[in-house]
């Protein structure tokens, strides 16, 4: 500021006043609907998980012994487990594939558009619809699967009876619907990178795995932890899928975490417990919630680091 | 096609029950003659409560089976809204999954349907909470008399009833008449009282697995998901029951609980019924039987028309069908629906006199003709009706019905049954899967008292 030149500061006051009734305006409807439909639900359901509640009658404040009850169960620690064993199959594997496909798709490829559609395709069709063609695919008399090991001589895999395979189908019709989400962000990812980079790090003598490894993947830091974010999230809420391909079984060798919830609680021909239902969606907000908490610092640290 | 059920309920096992009364004059039977039928006794002894000229405006919300099923609905409202003038029925169709918890939500909320379809073993949630309109005060008791006893017993809860008992189903056994020809069965039960026994049954499965490869079945068994309950039937069979008399504590685990559990686990050592028919899964009975990976099945009747379709039934040839196997005794399961009206519904009276016109003869008729089901009037029972599909096989399941007692309808309807549905599904499931008998009976018993507030 030159000397001499009076400065007249514009009046604190009205200048935060104004942008904040503006910004009030527009974050209005936003907050408005947060507030309707994500803030009074997630109040109401850790009200509802103090109470014995049922799809009919009045509610009965019975403090923690929903939680006390859950900590009992030993059905829905078995569906803890399996909802972990799905989300490590699931995330890391998915965006591992998911980075493969979004690099060859983001090289020169003839066709690429077409395929890039192709693999991104599964993702807007419906969890149920999904998990409707699996149970199709995966039949174990009469699915594609089999079928098809069986013309080449090879007796198939028990699906649908035996836990272990019911389990692998699951992740695997999982994997083909959620790869293209993948993909298509590590390809956003991707044309975020200078080619600038790649071509110093090549002149530098750098292998294409080391340019990959050194270059690329930690530049594509923000896509990954957003994916992880997402792709947990999604896994331990996975719900539809689960329900249209096995119901949970056999046994309970399938049940996730939120099936249980919809079992105890919504299944019209289940218990209809809501308020045990709504302690196991606490227990999974509060999971989801120290998850993600732990990534965020994770991540912030590593972007400081970068 | 025409079939008279007269005969063969003669003289049968639980025809008595069924029977019950000496015949009436149907007082339901004027529904599509033009004259009203809203609230109005014509015969017998008993109070009804006049209701003259209903009018206004109800909503009904059922789902729809079948296509016949819709169509016996879209009927009934046509002809009540024809018979009385000034009123109008609106139709509510909603998928079956999800319905009850809509319903629930609705009468939370206060905006549920005046009228809706419930099935048996559901009906007892919505007594026990007294959301249902009592519409004892427009039955008279010779109303009453015309229904079969059983089914009118499922709809009551702590002797009121709730609702009107519309249609029932049950589980018969069909089977492919080439697959048989091949194993060399060439007797098949045409009576009840020539049902298979149990060894019968079990030789039958065997002949049948000979003459099969490795990933084809003798049979599979409708206890899929919430159908779980139809286990019970072999629990009857063997001589056992759910629940002590009184319906207070179960009666498991019991000799004849032992026995039906390790018959029923014996299918899966054997390889008589596909691995995945199991109670979790997503293929049901009739999709094996589709499919051919079985030549025989258990299926409730309202699956024949999906059988019998030209275009996308069985294609594996001639199909006929035969009886649930028995042992102490003959027994099946308590399938079938009821109509109930919310206690609270503006217009009780209108809802009272649909309620009514449902379940009036020529219209309880043609629904069963179109959807291929069983009447709950003994005046239909003993009539000749005209079933679009396969009569011969719904002459079957009728007689069949007969041998769901008064016991089964009592178990099947307590007001915690869907605990009890889940504790089946959850332990059957795990049972089938190695778990052993007495474990399986133990962990049912726990649940079963639970439920029952033991």
């Amino acid at each position: 500021m030159p000397r001499g030149t009076s400065y007249k500061p514009r009046r604190r006051g009205a200048y935060t006043h104004g942008q904040a009734a503006a910004a009030s305006l527009f974050l209005l409807p936003n907050l408005a609907l947060v507030g309707l439909f994500l803030l009074v639900p997630l109040v109401l359901a850790f009200v509802i998980s103090t109470q014995k509640l049922g799809s009919l009658g009045s509610p009965q404040y019975i403090g923690i012994d929903n939680f006390i009850t859950l900590f009992r169960d030993t059905i829905f620690w078995e569906t803890v487990w399996n909802t972990a064993v799905f989300t490590i199959f699931t995330v890391p594997v998915g965006m591992v594939i998911g980075l493969g496909v979004a690099l060859l798709l983001n090289s020169v490829l003839p066709g690429r558009t077409l395929y890039r559609s192709i693999i991104f395709l599964p993702l807007v069709i419906s969890g149920v619809a999904t998990g409707v063609l699996g149970s199709w695919m995966f039949d174990q008399y009469n699915g594609f699967f089999n079928k098809f090991l069986h013309a080449i001589g090879i007796t198939g895999p028990a699906w649908q009876s035996d836990g272990k395979w019911a389990m692998i189908s699951l992740i695997l019709v999982t994997l083909w619907q959620r790869v293209g989400f993948d993909m298509l962000i590590y390809l956003a990812g991707l044309q975020g990178i200078s080619p600038d980079l790649l071509e110093a790090a090549k002149i530098d003598g750098s292998s294409a795995w080391q340019r990959l490894r050194h270059v690329t993947v930690p530049l594509l830091g923000p896509s990954t932890f957003f994916l992880l974010i997402m792709n947990i999230i999604y896994s331990f809420q996975v719900f539809d899928t689960v329900w249209a391909l096995t119901r949970g079984g056999p046994d309970f060798s399938t049940t996730t975490v939120v099936t249980y919830a919809y079992r105890e609680a919504f299944d019209d021909h289940g218990p209809q417990q809501l308020g045990y239902g709504a302690a196991v969606g606490v227990f999974i907000y509060l999971i989801t919630l120290a998850i993600t908490v732990i990534q965020w610092r994770f991540s912030r640290t590593r972007d400081e680091a970068g | 096609m025409t079939v008279s059920r007269r005969a063969f309920l003669s003289g049968s096992l639980g025809a008595a029950a069924l029977l019950g009364l000496g015949a009436c004059s149907s007082p339901n039977s004027n529904a599509g003659t033009g004259q009203t039928s809203a609230g109005q006794s014509s015969t017998g002894s008993g109070s009804t409560k006049s209701v003259g000229k209903p009018t206004g405006t109800l909503t009904f919300a059922f789902w729809g089976g079948s296509a016949g099923e819709t169509a016996g609905f879209t009927y009934a409202k046509k002809q009540f809204e024809a018979a009385n003038p000034g009123t109008t029925i609106n139709l509510k169709v909603v998928p079956y999954d999800g319905f009850f918890s809509g319903i629930d939500r609705g009468i939370q909320a206060g905006n549920a349907p005046d009228i809706f379809r419930v099935d048996y073993t559901t009906i007892g949630k919505y007594s026990k909470n007294g959301v249902l309109l009592d519409v004892s005060p427009y039955f008279t008791n010779a109303e009453i008399d015309q229904f079969l006893p059983a089914l009118w017993d499922a709809i009551k809860y702590q002797s009121v009833p709730y609702g009107v008992p519309h249609q029932t189903d049950t589980t018969c056994v069909v089977y492919s008449k080439k697959a048989f020809e091949t194993a060399g069965i060439t007797s098949v039960p045409t009576s009840l009282d020539s049902a298979w026994t149990w060894d019968e049954f079990s030789a039958v499965a065997q002949k049948l697995q000979s003459t099969l490869p490795h990933n084809k079945f003798p049979f599979a068994y409708d206890w899929t998901q919430a159908g779980a309950f139809r286990w019970l039937s072999w629990l009857y069979q063997a001589g056992g029951t759910l629940l002590t008399p009184d319906l207070s504590k179960c009666a498991l685990p019991s000799s004849a609980g032992t026995k039906a559990l390790e018959y029923t686990q014996s299918f899966f050592a054997k390889k008589w019924v596909p691995a995945n028919s199991t109670i979790k899964t997503s293929t049901y009975s009739d999709n094996f039987f589709l499919s051919q990976t079985v030549p025989m099945t258990f299926v409730g009747d309202f699956l024949v028309p999906e059988l019998a379709d030209p275009a996308n039934g069985y294609k594996g040839g001639d199909w006929g069908a035969t009886f649930m196997p028995r042992d102490v005794a003959a027994a099946s399961d308590l399938g079938g629906n009821a109509i109930v009206a919310l206690k609270n519904t503006k217009n009780p009276d209108l809802a009272a006199a649909f309620l009514k016109f449902l379940v009036s003869e020529d219209i309880m008729k043609y629904f069963c003709e179109q959807a291929v089901e069983l009447p709950t009037l003994k005046t239909l029972v003993n009539e000749q009706l005209n079933y679009a599909f396969r009569p011969d096989v719904v002459k079957v399941c009728a007689q069949q019905a007969t041998t769901i007692s008064d016991t089964i309808v009592k178990e099947c309807t307590i007001a915690g049954f869907a605990d009890i549905n889940t504790a089946l599904e959850d332990q059957l499931e795990l049972a089938f899967h190695g778990q052993s008998a007495p474990a399986t009976l133990d962990a049912i018993a726990t649940k079963v008292n639970q439920a029952v507030g033991s």
